[in-house]
């Protein structure tokens, strides 16, 4: 999600250095937004001109150091807290004090990330939504030890990459993986008592709910494993709350493999 | 427009001007009454204010979804008064269709339907027969409905039924968030409508749809599934009381 997130830098005319611990995976991320942009200009949407300035923008590094002159970092690596932490650690170290350390976390804690930086107060959550050049939303995230400066330069700099930032309390899930739950948990249990069909609770929510698409067609878009693991997390980080349950149904879809477009089948199949 | 069959229409005031409107549409001669909601207005010109059921009417639609004592005593006057063969059309969504068809003398002609304010003018509405529903009507509600220009999705008799479930809970989570003050009611609008692509902010469909409608919702649930996932949100209730936004 790094690249996507430098791509949307890059087409608010910002200039952003994409750092990765090895060079393949730089090459690849790289590759890929190279490939984006060219089919953009081939349907018509970019110039040649604007995609030229847009990839110029957009330098590679994989020394750590050098990131030192940004005056913003967000950070969009694995999902492990301990991982990040040491990450967060780093660039306290290298970065300059007035620079802000975001993380690009959906489902962990902002607070936890911060902890054992030696200037907490500037880290902060910027949670931005796939695909980060096209989505307008982030999330910015307080931690308990955020600054009201460190706050306002990441919405700042969301505003400045043409985002639209909304301000949440670094609580699990945030707004919208915590608010979307129910719209997966309930479908879940109508399908699990037998209330109708998976196809049916897609259409309801389409035609009834003027939905783009039903939660089942979302779920397999999504990922039913990374669906599973976002309900998972939210249950046990909210102590067993009953509304983040999960459900019985996606833990045996996520054992069979049936993980949705990736795997070609999950509530629906998808021949190749 | 030459008006051959008529619609009574009872319940809560927004859903019986929701549906007297579509069935009005429809070509369908109008008449019924209705319990005041918390906004209290006219219903509209087309509509035949009266408590009596007119011989011409084959299909009775009861539309009480928060107090169950009214809902019971409509469909009762309904049942009694109804020409025979005439379909009952009832809002199930806070009260299971076999537990209404257990109150009325000839229960094979009701149908519970999904009823939530603002769901009316949709392509789709869901229907739940009970148990004691006749064949013969279930296909006469479906031709209803196709008259009306709507789609049906046939589903079993279940409280909330789905897509009413499903948005209470949403609007019941966006409470829960917004009364802890993870966020703004505004940023979880804008964030569901801007970062999932809800048609609507959670926030914004509970003021359309009316706090007192998905608090009779979530209400239903918890009774029915005895579940406490289901239990009501404090800022929900709140505003379902006719509160406004807390001061400090």
């Amino acid at each position: 999600m790094g690249t996507g997130i430098a791509y949307a830098a890059a087409l608010a005319s910002m200039d952003a250095l994409l750092y990765d611990v090895t060079a393949e995976a730089l090459e690849r991320g790289f590759g890929k937004l190279r490939a984006d942009i060219r089919q953009s200009v081939e349907k018509g949407k970019l110039s040649p001109e604007r995609s030229e300035e847009i990839l110029s923008r957009i330098r590679t590094t994989g020394a750590l150091a050098d990131l030192a002159p940004c005056g913003a970092v967000i950070e969009a690596i694995v999902e492990d807290l301990a991982v990040k932490q040491e990450l967060f650690r780093t660039l306290s170290g290298i970065c300059a004090s007035d620079a802000i350390l975001a993380t690009n976390t959906s489902s962990l804690s902002v607070t936890a990330i911060a902890s054992g930086v030696s200037s907490p107060e500037r880290v902060v959550g910027m949670h931005f939504f796939n695909p980060a050049h096209i989505m307008k939303l982030v999330e910015i995230v307080e931690g308990h030890q955020t600054s009201p400066d460190a706050l306002a330069a990441a919405r700042g700099l969301a505003e400045a990459m043409g985002k639209k930032p909304v301000m949440a309390k670094d609580t699990p899930g945030f707004i919208v993986n915590r608010v979307a739950r129910p719209f997966y948990g309930e479908a879940l249990r109508l399908l699990g008592e037998g209330v109708t069909t998976a196809e049916e609770i897609d259409r309801i929510a389409r035609l009834e709910g003027n939905f783009k698409m039903g939660p089942f067609e979302l779920m397999d878009l999504i990922g039913i494993d990374i669906n599973f693991a976002v309900t998972k997390s939210m249950y046990e980080q909210t102590f067993g709350e009953p509304r983040y349950r999960p459900h019985i149904i996606q833990q045996q879809m996520v054992h069979a493999g049936l993980l949705g477009r990736k795997t070609k089948r999950g509530f629906y199949s998808y021949p190749p | 427009m030459a008006y051959e069959q008529s619609v009574y229409l009872t319940g809560d005031h927004e859903l019986v001007e929701e549906f007297g409107l579509l069935c009005y549409q429809a070509g369908y001669r109008v008449t019924g009454t209705a319990h005041p909601g918390p906004v209290r207005r006219k219903l509209p010109v087309f509509f035949r204010k009266s408590t009596l059921v007119p011989r011409s009417a084959t299909v009775a639609m009861e539309l009480t979804n928060v107090r169950t004592d009214l809902k019971r005593k409509n469909l009762k006057f309904l049942d009694g008064a109804l020409p025979k063969g005439a379909l009952l059309l009832s809002s199930s969504v806070t009260v299971a269709a076999h537990e209404q068809a257990s109150w009325i003398a000839h229960p094979e002609r009701l149908i519970g339907i999904a009823a939530l304010p603002t769901f009316g003018g949709r392509k789709l509405i869901e229907m739940a027969p009970a148990p004691q529903t006749g064949k013969d009507a279930l296909a006469r509600s479906q031709a209803f409905f196709t008259r009306l220009n709507k789609e049906v999705a046939v589903i079993q008799d279940r409280v909330g039924m789905v897509l009413p479930r499903m948005v209470c809970m949403v609007i019941n989570e966006a409470c829960f968030a917004a009364g802890e003050n993870v966020a703004t009611p505004a940023d979880i609008d804008t964030a569901m409508k801007l970062g999932t692509n809800y048609p609507s902010g959670p926030i914004e469909w509970a003021n359309a749809i009316g706090f007192h409608q998905v608090t009779a919702v979530l209400e239903a649930l918890y009774r029915d599934l005895g579940e406490e996932r289901y239990r009501i949100a404090p800022l929900l209730r709140h505003f379902a009381g006719g509160n406004r936004w807390w001061e400090t």
